[in-house]
C-alpha cells in the first residue's frame, strides 16, 4: 500500500516536471511563421464565422470524445497505469488554456510550415484542451462504477473484448459522458475566443470566426457588433441545446442503473421528432441499403477481430511504446534548456508572482462566495420543485457558454462606473467562470436526492430551513464538493481572460497571476516569465486541489454518501 | 364522523404529455383502530393510494377526509415507514430518530429523551450512536418504525415495510409491529400498511382492500375476523388467501 502510495506521488511529480519541462522546451524555440491570416470584421461575415468556430468546435469535441473514453477506460481498467494516468489527468486539468499556447503554436503551426491548416489545427486542439479533462475524468469515473453484477452477467453470457465493452460497460458511462459533454461544450464556448486567436508576443494568427470577431468588436469598442455577435452565439447555444444535448440528456436516461425512479421521466420534442422520423418508410430503406453496403465491412472487421486480434493488441503496444519514446526524447534533449531556463537570471517581475497568486486567491474566494449564495437557493428550489429544472437548465447552460471577454463591455459599465474600479469587473467576469459549474453539479446533486428522504422529510413536517439543514445540504455536500473543485478549476482558468482586457484600444489588467501570464504571453513573448508564471500558477492549483479540495472531497464520501 | 374517508379518488400522472390514470374511482372508509392492508400486483397504484392518505400526494378528482376535513397538504397526524428505510445516511440513529421531533419544535432535551424512548422500544438500545450504514436491514427499519413512532402520529401508513428484509427478520419485526399497535399507551393506533404478499395481508389485517391492475380500481373489502395471534398454518388463513388469490389472478 505504502509502496504503492510512494510510486503514485513520484509519478505524479515526475509527470508534473515532465509536463512543465515539455511546455518549456516547446516555448524556447518561438520561431514564429509568417504567414498571417487577416480577419475580415465585415458584419457580413458574421454567418460564415458562426459556421466556422461551429466546425472547430465539432472537430475538437469529436476529438475530446475519443479521448475521454480510450483514457478513461485504459485508467479504469489496468491497475498499473491508474495512478499515473489519474495523476497525469490532475496536471493536465489545472493547466490553463494560455499554458498549451507554446505546444499549440510551436508543434501544430510549425509542423504545418505556418499555414492556415497548422493555425486550424492548433486552434482545434485548444478548444480541445478546454474540454476533454472533464469528459476523461467523468467516463474514468463512471467505468470504476460499474455494477460488478453487470460485469459478471457478461461474463457468464460469454461476452469478452469489444462485445464486453461495447454492450456492458460502455453504456453505464453514457449519463455522466452526456452530462459532461453538455458542460465541456459549454467550456469550449467559454474559451472559444483565448482559442482563436494564437499568438506568442507580438505575433498574432486571429482564425475567421466567431470568438475573433468578438475580441475584436471588443477591443475596438463597437459595443453594436458584440451584443450582434453574442446574440448570433446565443441562438446557435439554444438550437443546439434543443436539438442536440437535450434529446441526447433524454436519450441517456435509458442507461442509468438504478432500481428507484424518483420524479416522472423528461422528455425532449426534438427527440421525439427524431424517433418518427426513425420510423418512416423511407429512413427504413435508407437503412435496408446501409446494411447491404456495410454487412461486407462488418463481416471484415469481425474476422479481423477473430483472427488479428493479437495482431492488434501487438501493434497498438507498439505505438505506445513508440510514442513514449518519442516524447522521452524530445524531453531529455530539451532538458538542458529547461535547466537554463532556471539557471539564468530571473526577470525582476519574478518578485510579484506571490503578490500576483494572492490577490488572483481573493479575487476567486469573493467570486467563489458570490457564485455560492446564489447557487445554493436555485438548487434548493429545483429540488423542492423539479419543473424548475426546464427553466434553470438552459439558463446555465447558455450562461455558463457565453464568453466572459464578450461580456466586457456591459460589465465594464457596471463594474467600473458603477461599481467603481477594475477589480469588481475581474471578480464579476471571474464569476462567469466559476458559478456554472458550481450550479451544474448542485442541480446533479439534488436530482439525486432520493424521493423517499424528500418524503420522510414533507411527511414529518420539516419546516423549510429543517429540510435544508437536515435533507437538503447533507445530500448535496459531495456534488458541492466536487462542484467546488471544477468551479475553481474553471476560475483559476477563467483569471487569463479576466484580469486581462482590452476594450477600446485600452488595457484593463489588474494585480494578479492570471495577468502576469497574458502580458508574458500577448505582450513580452518572453519564454522564461511564461515558463515561470505558468509553473507558479500550476503549483498553487495542484497544491490547493491535493492538499484542501481533494481531503474534503474523501471526508465528504465518507460521511454524506447516499448507499442504497 | 369517520377517521378517514376516500371519497371518488381519481389520480392521473403525466407521462409524455399523455395524463395516465393511476387510480380510478376509490371510495372506502377507515375507522379509528383498524389494522388495513392494501394489496394489489405491481403497479396498480397502492403507493399511490397510501401517498393520498397522508396527504403526501394530492387527488386529481374526488377528495380524502381526516376526521372531516379534506386534506390539502400533508397530514401531520400520519407518520410513513417505508419500504426502503429512507434513512437520512449522515445522522446517527438518535439523530433520524429526533428529525420530526425537531421539526415539531419540542426542545432538545425533550427530543432527546423522547427518541432515547422510542429507540429503546424498538429493542435499538445502544444504538443510539450508530451510523444507518452500520445496521441491518432489520435494524434499519427498527429504526424506521421509531422515527415514525416518535412524532406520536394517529395514523402510521407503512408501504411494503418488510419487503427489503429477510423471512426470519420480517416474521420478528411483523409480531412486534402488531404488539406495538395492541399497546394503548401508545398514540397510534390506525394502521395502513401497502404490501404485495398477499399471506402477510391476511396474518396481519382486520381488513384487506383488493386493488386491480392499472389503473387501480376497487376490487373488494374483506374482513377478517379471524383472532390473533394467527398461524400461517390455519386452514382458514389459507382459505381467505386463496379468496384474495383468485380475485387478483382473474
Amino acid at each position: 500500500m505504502a509502496k504503492q502510495f510512494l510510486l503514485r506521488r513520484s509519478v505524479f511529480i515526475l509527470a508534473f516536471f515532465i509536463l512543465a519541462g515539455l511546455i518549456y522546451a516547446l516555448g524556447q524555440d518561438l520561431s514564429f511563421p509568417t504567414d498571417i491570416i487577416h480577419l475580415d470584421t465585415a458584419v457580413s461575415q458574421l454567418p460564415r464565422y458562426a459556421v466556422y468556430s461551429l466546425m472547430r468546435m465539432f472537430l475538437a469535441y469529436l476529438l475530446s470524445f475519443f479521448f475521454s473514453i480510450a483514457y478513461g477506460y485504459i485508467a479504469a481498467t489496468s491497475p498499473k497505469a491508474e495512478g499515473p494516468m489519474v495523476a497525469f489527468l490532475d496536471v493536465l486539468q489545472s493547466i490553463p488554456i494560455l499554458g498549451f499556447f507554446p505546444v499549440a503554436v510551436i508543434f501544430f503551426v510549425s509542423l504545418f510550415n505556418g499555414s492556415r491548416i497548422g493555425v486550424e489545427v492548433a486552434s482545434i486542439f485548444l478548444i480541445f484542451t478546454s474540454m476533454s479533462w472533464n469528459m476523461a475524468f467523468s467516463v474514468y469515473e463512471s467505468f470504476k462504477t460499474v455494477p460488478s453484477d453487470l460485469v459478471d452477467a457478461a461474463g457468464a453470457l460469454g461476452l469478452s473484448g469489444w462485445h464486453c465493452f461495447s454492450k456492458a460497460l460502455f453504456p453505464i458511462c453514457i449519463p455522466r459522458l452526456i452530462y459532461s459533454s453538455m458542460i465541456s461544450w459549454a467550456g469550449g464556448w467559454y474559451f472559444l475566443i483565448a482559442a482563436e486567436i494564437i499568438a506568442i508576443g507580438p505575433v498574432k494568427h486571429e482564425l475567421p470566426g466567431l470568438g475573433s470577431f468578438l475580441i475584436h468588436s471588443t477591443e475596438n469598442g463597437q459595443v453594436d457588433r458584440t451584443i450582434l455577435a453574442l446574440l448570433l452565439l446565443v441562438g446557435m447555444i439554444i438550437l443546439f441545446n434543443l436539438f442536440v444535448w437535450q434529446p441526447l440528456g433524454v436519450w441517456s436516461e435509458k442507461f442509468r442503473y438504478e432500481f428507484s425512479v424518483s420524479g416522472p421521466p423528461r422528455h425532449s420534442f426534438s427527440l421525439l421528432w427524431y424517433r418518427k422520423i426513425l420510423a418512416t418508410t423511407q429512413f427504413r430503406a435508407l437503412r435496408k441499403l446501409s446494411f447491404f453496403t456495410l454487412s461486407p465491412l462488418k463481416k471484415t472487421i469481425t474476422l479481423f477481430q477473430r483472427f488479428g486480434g493479437k495482431m492488434t493488441i501487438i501493434v497498438i503496444k507498439g505505438m505506445g511504446v513508440l510514442c513514449l519514446v518519442a516524447i522521452f526524447y524530445a524531453v531529455s534533449s530539451h532538458l538542458i534548456v529547461f535547466v537554463e531556463g532556471f539557471s539564468k537570471p530571473f526577470p525582476i517581475e519574478i518578485r510579484n508572482i506571490p503578490i500576483a497568486i494572492g490577490a488572483s486567491f481573493l479575487r476567486l474566494v469573493v467570486a467563489y462566495i458570490l457564485a455560492l449564495s446564489w447557487t445554493l437557493p436555485v438548487a434548493y428550489w429545483v429540488g423542492q420543485s423539479p419543473p424548475a429544472l426546464k427553466v434553470v437548465t438552459p439558463i446555465a447552460e447558455i450562461g455558463a457558454a457565453i464568453p466572459a471577454p464578450a461580456l466586457f463591455p456591459f460589465i465594464i459599465l457596471f463594474g467600473i462606473h458603477v461599481m467603481g474600479g477594475m477589480n469588481a469587473a475581474a471578480i464579476l467576469l471571474i464569476l462567469t467562470g466559476m458559478q456554472w459549474y458550481l450550479l451544474f453539479n448542485l442541480l446533479g446533486g439534488v436530482q439525486n436526492i432520493p424521493a423517499d428522504l424528500k418524503e420522510v422529510a414533507r411527511s414529518l413536517g420539516l419546516s423549510r430551513w429543517h429540510a435544508f439543514r437536515r435533507l437538503f445540504l447533507p445530500a448535496v455536500f459531495p456534488a458541492l464538493i466536487t462542484g467546488s473543485i471544477t468551479a475553481w478549476g474553471g476560475g483559476w482558468n477563467a483569471l487569463i481572460v479576466s484580469e486581462y482586457l482590452i476594450y477600446r484600444h485600452e488595457i484593463h489588467s489588474v494585480t494578479g497571476i492570471g495577468a502576469m501570464l497574458d502580458q508574458a504571453i500577448y505582450e513580452s513573448g518572453d519564454a522564461q516569465m511564461i515558463l515561470i508564471t505558468l509553473l507558479s500558477m500550476i503549483l498553487t492549483i495542484t497544491l490547493l486541489n491535493r492538499f484542501f479540495w481533494r481531503k474534503l472531497y474523501v471526508y465528504a464520501l465518507g460521511h454524506f454518501k447516499i448507499e442504497y | 364522523m369517520n377517521f378517514i374517508e376516500v371519497q371518488k379518488v381519481f389520480k392521473f400522472f403525466q407521462q409524455d404529455r399523455v395524463l395516465m390514470p393511476v387510480l380510478k374511482e376509490i371510495s372506502f372508509k377507515v375507522h379509528e383502530g383498524e389494522f388495513i392492508a392494501l394489496v394489489g400486483p405491481s403497479g396498480c397504484g397502492k403507493s399511490t393510494l397510501l401517498r393520498l392518505l397522508t396527504g403526501l400526494v394530492l387527488p386529481t378528482e374526488g377528495s380524502v377526509l381526516y376526521k372531516g376535513k379534506s386534506l390539502t397538504s400533508v397530514n401531520l397526524d400520519s407518520a410513513m415507514v417505508f419500504q426502503s428505510f429512507a434513512l437520512f445516511p449522515w445522522l446517527t440513529v438518535m439523530g433520524n430518530v429526533e428529525v420530526g421531533l425537531e421539526a415539531r419544535g419540542l426542545s432538545e432535551e425533550m427530543r432527546h429523551k423522547r427518541a432515547a424512548e422510542f429507540i429503546d422500544k424498538v429493542g435499538l438500545d445502544g444504538f443510539e450512536e450508530a451510523y444507518p450504514r452500520e445496521l441491518s436491514g432489520g435494524m434499519k427499519q427498527r429504526v424506521g418504525l421509531a422515527r415514525a413512532l416518535a412524532v406520536e402520529p394517529k395514523l402510521l401508513c407503512m408501504d411494503e415495510p418488510f419487503s427489503a428484509l429477510d423471512p426470519l427478520t420480517s416474521l420478528a419485526l411483523r409480531e412486534e409491529v402488531l404488539m406495538m399497535w395492541e399497546d394503548h399507551t401508545m398514540a397510534v393506533n390506525t394502521i395502513i400498511m401497502v404490501t404485495h404478499m398477499i399471506e402477510e395481508a391476511v396474518l396481519m389485517a382486520d381488513r384487506v382492500l383488493v386493488l386491480s391492475p392499472r389503473p387501480g380500481t376497487f376490487l373488494a373489502d374483506i374482513k377478517i375476523d379471524l383472532p390473533r395471534p394467527r398461524d400461517k398454518k390455519d386452514v382458514r388463513v389459507n382459505e381467505i388467501s386463496d379468496q384474495i388469490f383468485s380475485l387478483m389472478a382473474r
